[in-house]
């Protein structure tokens, strides 16, 4: 049964605020990112259909949409300040505080998508066809990119724990 | 995958801030905006409104052509012609070929049927023209009958005008004869054509030529007493009038003097002509056939549009392809 944008908005605000921290790892342009794809679901909620994915389905792809924009608008802002200016990486990280810190150097070491894949299937706790429906990808193809993921963040934090 | 690592994974879950929380409780508390008319929202009341028009359309046409009476052989008759088309003969008895020497009930009674044809007024002059179209059973039966026929006219004081005489396949042919036979023996003339073949058409048309004599006398009478008056050149002027106008008259007497019958001889059996349709049945062929019009037109607008909807998908899913290629790299690099 189909309820309102605000009660989708109570119960997915988390996972829909995590997701989008891990695939920017900035929390300010996170929280922008979360209230930008409120802002799109409020416009596109006429068109939400249960029957195609749940509440947190359609509102994580919403926000990577949102988040995908950010993440072109950031790289180019990157590349044009390197051009002129030689400067280095400015991206942010995580707040210390949110994460441990050996988890969130392993996290902040692997790839963009490597991050999408692991907070959708792990911290989000979707399934492989939810989390293919957002990637735009086939479930058995996320269950791969899942698996090859973990593999490179275990070896991230076992060599952490080893150093 | 290590479960501790899964483990600490969802252990550490960030939550959203209570800022953030107030700002999308905001958001999702305001009135969504109005929905925006869009080409999504209006295909699905488009197609069927543009089906139902087009079934509309082929109803009307349909419905109108009903109302309508049939149109008939509509012949232009002026006030000095006259015209008559006689079906085709429709007894067993006239299907036969008569010969043209028997004699008997039968044949007074074919003679009748066949003498439908209109019979020129006996004072009056008039352009008596008659064709009639006959159905002989054979190639050899078709050299014969046309030469009854040219016997015939010369018989009754007529002559020939023309013969076309073709036989282009050994089972088929046709033979086109053309003749003049003195007006008062007409009748008698298309009495006995008729008895030649099976009548599949008759046409006789009659048209008056006594108003243009009689002008023609009036006015050589004026000349006639204009000359009188007259001397010299101006004398000879006007007997050269008269002389023309009492040629032209002759002419006149000359053609009226004569009835011209085309006489058709065919092998080849007509094909059966289907019964007139009735109301509902011209309906509905006519809706359905506005209805096939508007598929033809829509299968050749497709047709026409077809390579630039080609390009236009292969572009669509080319680009899509090629963002969503852009957008992992992106991921990559991230």
């Amino acid at each position: 049964m189909r309820s309102s944008l605000a009660d989708a908005a109570e119960r997915h605000l988390d996972d829909v605020y995590r997701y989008v921290l891990y695939l920017t790892r900035d929390p300010h342009a996170a929280e922008d990112l979360v209230a930008e794809t409120f802002e799109r679901a409020l416009r596109l909620w006429h068109r939400f259909d249960p029957a195609r994915g749940s509440e947190c389905t359609w509102l994580c792809q919403i926000a990577r949409t949102a988040a995908l924009d950010h993440l072109r608008a950031e790289d180019r802002r990157r590349r044009r300040e390197a051009r002129y200016a030689n400067l280095a990486d400015t991206t942010s990280e995580l707040e210390p505080e949110t994460l441990s810190p050996w988890l969130r150097q392993a996290l902040a070491s692997l790839s963009a998508a490597d991050r999408e894949v692991i907070v959708l299937r792990v911290i989000l706790d979707l399934g492989p066809t939810d989390a293919g429906r957002v990637l735009g990808i086939s479930p058995s193809a996320c269950t791969t990119r899942l698996s090859r993921a973990l593999q490179r963040l275990e070896e991230k934090v076992g060599s952490q724990l080893v150093a | 995958m290590s479960p501790d690592l899964v483990t600490a994974l969802r252990a550490e879950t960030p939550s959203a801030s209570g800022d953030l929380r107030q700002r999308v409780a905001a958001i999702t508390a305001t009135t969504p905006p109005t929905r925006r008319f869009t080409l999504r929202r209006l295909l699905p009341v488009a197609v069927p409104v543009a089906a139902g028009l087009s079934l509309a359309v082929a109803l009307a046409v349909g419905l109108n052509t009903a109302i309508k009476p049939p149109t008939g052989d509509e012949g232009s008759t002026g006030s000095a012609v006259a015209r008559e088309v006689a079906p085709p003969a429709q007894s067993e008895a006239e299907k036969r070929p008569m010969p043209l020497g028997s004699a008997g009930a039968d044949d007074a009674t074919a003679s009748q049927q066949r003498a439908a044809a209109p019979t020129p007024s006996a004072g009056r002059a008039q352009d008596y023209r008659a064709t009639l179209t006959l159905l002989v059973d054979s190639t050899s039966d078709l050299s014969t009958t046309t030469q009854k026929a040219l016997r015939t006219a010369r018989r009754l004081g007529g002559y020939v005008v023309s013969v076309d005489y073709e036989t282009p396949q050994p089972t088929d042919g046709v033979a086109n004869v053309r003749l003049r036979i003195p007006v008062s023996r007409v009748q008698a003339a298309i009495v006995e054509f008729s008895g030649l073949g099976r009548i599949l058409a008759q046409n006789t048309q009659i048209a008056d030529l006594q108003q243009g004599l009689d002008q023609l006398t009036r006015q050589i009478r004026a000349l006639e007493q204009l000359a009188a008056g007259t001397r010299g050149a101006e004398r000879r002027r006007v007997l050269d009038q008269i002389a023309a106008l009492r040629n032209q008259r002759a002419e006149t007497r000359r053609q009226a003097a004569f009835a011209t019958v085309d006489l058709n001889l065919t092998t080849h059996e007509p094909e059966e002509v289907a019964p007139p349709a009735g109301r509902f049945d011209r309906a509905l062929s006519d809706a359905v056939g506005i209805l096939v019009a508007e598929l033809v037109i829509v299968a050749y607008a497709l047709i026409v549009a077809s390579p630039l909807l080609i390009l236009l998908l292969a572009a669509f899913f080319g680009s899509r392809a090629y963002r969503r290629h852009a957008d992992q790299r992106l991921l990559e690099r991230a």
